[in-house]
């Protein structure tokens, strides 16, 4: 059963609004309309610098307190953040073609964005293979926060070497280099994507909670389960103790 | 402190990347392009069946295309290279923008085979670009908007 928040219906109308606004605003002289993919490739990269901060943040929540809801936080942005990763290589990929030439190139901003992706399906992989919940937790932990040391790489890749990649437009020191309609239009669907993001990942969370109940009823066959009218089976050739 | 177990992989992690970056000479392969100048410069080492990357802004003059690319002229802050380009051209390729051309000397001449557009981080709608770049910023409207 879904249940639609009211932080559902704001998101919705923001991405509305944003993209109403992305056929509104001036085109680029030099790009024409291919610029306006940028209003949408740019917040799935923020977003997903968000979504890892975030599991940094959640991980060592975790390691210092083992309260569940970090653990909660930090698979929801993993996997959010690997979705929101994925959208900025595949937009960057559309645009580049037309622009660059190429669908893609190995420079540096570029293959740090895709080891960004493939780290972070690893940290996935890897809660998959672990059966038992806190020791699951505990390793993915220590590979949330060390992972973590991508997301600058990958932001200053592109002043630190040479790329094909652009540098910065707005989160560089100084003026943003753009027309200042352009970037009202960016930073209103950054908050647009921002929500989306938000909905998206207390979704998720959600789901990490029922699946952690459904965990513990499995693993716990004594506790009641479904009440105490119900008796959990016993396991093949095991003993109630 | 539990984050102590934490303190060995990242201190590995963390020698690993300065070792790379200092003795590996990760940033000598990192080089996505050469300048118009390091290429001048560094012409002995590039004999002419050495590919490489060279990336500057394409000379206001002598822009010329033809049916199987174009020829042109790449601005470093001190020399002009001359570039034949036979390929595909993009769409966005016009005096004044900065283009990445990859292939090998030829004598003097760069010959290139592959084109890539180096866009830049700025944006402004056409009437501003046209005081930003000199070209004629219009006639890449018209292209990239049309079908």
């Amino acid at each position: 059963m879904t249940r639609y928040r009211s932080t559902d219906l704001v998101a919705l109308a923001l991405l509305g609004a944003g993209f109403v606004a992305i056929l509104l605003a001036p085109t680029d002289g030099l790009q024409g309309v291919l610029q306006r993919l940028m209003y949408a490739h740019v917040p799935a990269a923020w977003l997903a610098y968000l979504a890892f901060a975030l599991t940094l943040i959640a991980s060592i929540g975790w390691l210092r307190t083992r309260h569940d809801r970090w653990d909660h936080l930090a698979v929801g942005a993993v996997e959010v953040g690997v979705f929101f990763t994925g959208l900025a290589l595949v937009l960057g990929s559309v645009w580049g073609k037309p622009v660059w030439g190429v669908w893609w190139t190995w420079d540096a901003r570029l293959v740090t964005t895709a080891l960004l992706f493939l780290v972070y399906s690893g940290y996935l992989a890897l809660r998959r293979g672990i059966d038992d919940p806190r020791v699951r937790a505990d390793r993915a932990a220590v590979l949330g926060i060390v992972a973590f040391v991508q997301v600058p790489i990958v932001h200053f890749s592109v002043v630190w070497w040479r790329t094909l990649h652009q540098p910065p437009t707005v989160l560089r020191p100084g003026d943003p280099t753009m027309d200042h309609t352009m970037l009202a239009v960016l930073l209103l669907n950054v908050v647009a994507y921002s929500a989306v993001f938000v909905t998206l990942l207390r979704r998720r969370m959600d789901l990490a909670r029922g699946e952690r109940a459904l965990e513990q009823g499995r693993l716990a066959p004594d506790a009641p389960v479904a009440g105490d009218a119900v008796v959990a089976p016993l396991p093949e050739g095991g003993e109630r103790g | 402190m539990r984050l102590r177990p934490l303190l060995l992989p990242l201190s590995g992690i963390v020698a690993l990347a300065v070792g790379l970056v200092t003795v590996g000479d990760l940033n000598g392969n990192l080089v996505y392009y050469l300048t118009p100048d390091e290429a001048v410069e560094r012409r002995a080492e590039f004999p002419e069946d050495r590919r490489f990357r060279l990336a500057g802004e394409v000379g206001g003059e002598e822009v010329r295309r033809s049916e199987h690319g174009a020829s042109f002229t790449v601005a470093g802050s001190d020399v002009e290279v001359a570039v034949v380009h036979a390929g595909v051209v993009p769409h966005l390729f016009q005096a004044g923008i900065p283009v990445v051309v990859e292939g090998a000397w030829r004598g003097e001449v760069f010959r290139s085979d592959t084109m890539l557009i180096k866009h830049d981080e700025e944006y402004y709608p056409a009437d501003e670009a046209d005081d930003a770049l000199a070209g004629p910023a219009d006639s890449g409207t018209d292209r990239a908007a049309g079908p």
